[in-house]
């Protein structure tokens, strides 16, 4: 099969089977509680005859905008030959699938609170917050560990060795413009597990237990991501001396075989997720949703992004929604992280 | 180990802060050289403005509570380094028994409320 199709195949079936899964949770979400909730909010009977009906079709509209806005380009892509850059769009509605989530639950449940069960919808005002300190090396499995440092240093230095023989009659790029890619991932998803592990906020004092529960579920399931990742890549860059280092005329073909490796991992991986996601959901859900007090008492912020360093938070509420902080040092790391991309990538272009 | 918050409280939130590590200390939870979270983690677990914690971590450095290292963070200080006048220790409860007396509390009474709340306070710290 030639690699066009292959990257198709991928995109079609295993992207649209994971989107059209994403898409169906996400469908479901507001009433996952049951009809007595719309999200977090307890809603007052006849709240999905009224407004809600209204409330829950808009939400679901903006779900599916991000779709609407792919497939188009996606057809555009394919139509005109540009397949390999499928994988970019993936990137980017990845992103895009997540941020537009994050905001539209946020504006449903939002104008949910109108309809709330009176009394129901006060914030609580006994909360917890563990005094524990979070490492990463308390989060950390050293055996992956071990091996994501080993295969990656292997790898390296066997690429730098095969390179060296013969510097005139390899291609930089070729050799190296994966392995650094994929570094460059691997340093963007342990910035990703370590945001995972510091992440955190006040419990509430009335069911501690379910709702401390529910979280380290869901902290669990983000870092198996994480470190799912990492090892998808740390195996990318492992069989990756296999492919520049085969014959040229069957180089093509050990190129498919590593991309087929990697997307069977992908799948692999995806499944345990999914999987992982109904453990977060059964203890999401013996945990009662409760609103809590809002301390921060910040500054008025600007819309999209403010500058608060005494405030601890990515996000600070704004006139419009959320408001992206630039003092807080996931913000600048997050940004040096996708300038170093794409640095990067003209680097490599340069190269060629 | 969890601190307890309370917006119904009438104390401010670094004062609820700067008193729960405290008892935490009292009650042997947090043991000398015990790390306490960064300003910056506690500040945003809570979703506080960062100087609502550094200022509860002043006063616990103030009181001889806690010691704040450079680069390593705030930790439980030695019981022993405690320098503290006794004089100036017994004025909150000398304020306290004060009020108990003027709310009409019979000598007895206060005693047995003492024992109690001494009791609470130093459960676990025996260890």
């Amino acid at each position: 099969m030639p690699m066009n199709k292959l990257i198709l195949f991928y995109y079609v079936v295993l992207w649209g089977g994971s989107r059209l899964r994403g898409s169906v949770r996400r469908w479901k979400q507001p009433v996952v509680r049951g009809t007595d909730w719309f999200f977090n909010v307890r809603v007052q009977p006849g709240f999905y005859e009224g407004e809600g009906k209204s409330l829950l079709r808009r939400y679901r509209l903006r779900m599916l905008a991000t779709a609407a806005v792919e497939a188009p380009i996606a057809v555009a892509l394919i139509a005109t030959g540009h397949i390999p850059y499928l994988g970019w769009l993936i990137l980017a509605s990845a992103i895009a699938v997540h941020v537009n989530h994050l905001f539209n639950v946020e504006a449903a449940e939002r104008k949910a609170r109108g309809f709330a069960t009176p009394g129901e919808d006060q914030p609580v005002s006994a909360m917890l917050v563990p005094l524990e300190t979070r490492r990463l090396r308390d989060y950390t499995n050293r055996t992956v560990e071990r091996l994501i440092v080993f295969g990656s240093i292997f790898s390296v230095a066997w690429l730098v060795r095969f390179y060296l023989d013969s510097p005139s009659g390899h291609n930089f790029g070729m050799v190296f413009g994966m392995p650094i890619f994929l570094l460059y991932y691997q340093l963007g998803f342990l910035l990703m597990k370590n945001a995972v592990v510091q992440w955190s906020a006040p419990i509430p004092k009335m069911q501690a237990e379910e709702h401390l529960k529910a979280r380290e579920e869901r902290r669990k399931l983000y870092l198996h991501v994480a470190d799912a990742s990492r090892i998808m890549v740390t195996a990318g860059l492992v069989l990756w001396p296999f492919v520049v280092g085969a014959p040229e005329a069957r180089r093509e073909l050990f190129f498919k075989a590593h991309f087929v490796v990697l997307m069977a991992m992908a799948v692999i991986f995806g499944i345990w997720h999914e999987m992982g996601r109904n453990s977060v959901l059964k203890a999401a859900l013996r945990a009662n949703p409760v609103r809590m007090p809002d301390l921060l008492n910040a500054q008025p912020a600007g819309w999209p992004v403010c500058y608060q360093p005494a405030t601890p938070t990515l996000l600070v509420r704004a006139a419009r929604g959320y408001s992206l902080n630039l003092a807080n040092r996931f913000t600048l790391l997050g940004a040096g992280y996708l300038a170093g991309f794409l640095a990067l990538i003209m680097l490599l272009r340069m190269s060629q | 180990m969890f601190l307890t918050i309370n917006t119904d409280d009438a104390r401010a939130i670094y004062q609820q802060v700067a008193d729960g590590i405290k008892e935490l200390i009292a009650r042997g939870e947090l043991g000398e050289g015990t790390a306490l979270p960064p300003v910056r983690q506690l500040a945003a677990d809570l979703g506080v403005n960062l100087n609502t914690i550094a200022i509860a971590y002043r006063e616990l450095q103030k009181e001889g509570l806690i010691t704040v290292r450079h680069g390593s963070g705030s930790v439980v200080a030695s019981r022993t380094s405690n320098e503290r006048q006794q004089s100036e220790l017994l004025r909150p409860l000398r304020t306290a028994l004060t009020e108990l007396v003027l709310a009409g509390l019979s000598a007895r009474k206060i005693q047995e409320i003492v024992a109690h709340e001494l009791q609470t306070v130093t459960k676990g710290s025996a260890k």
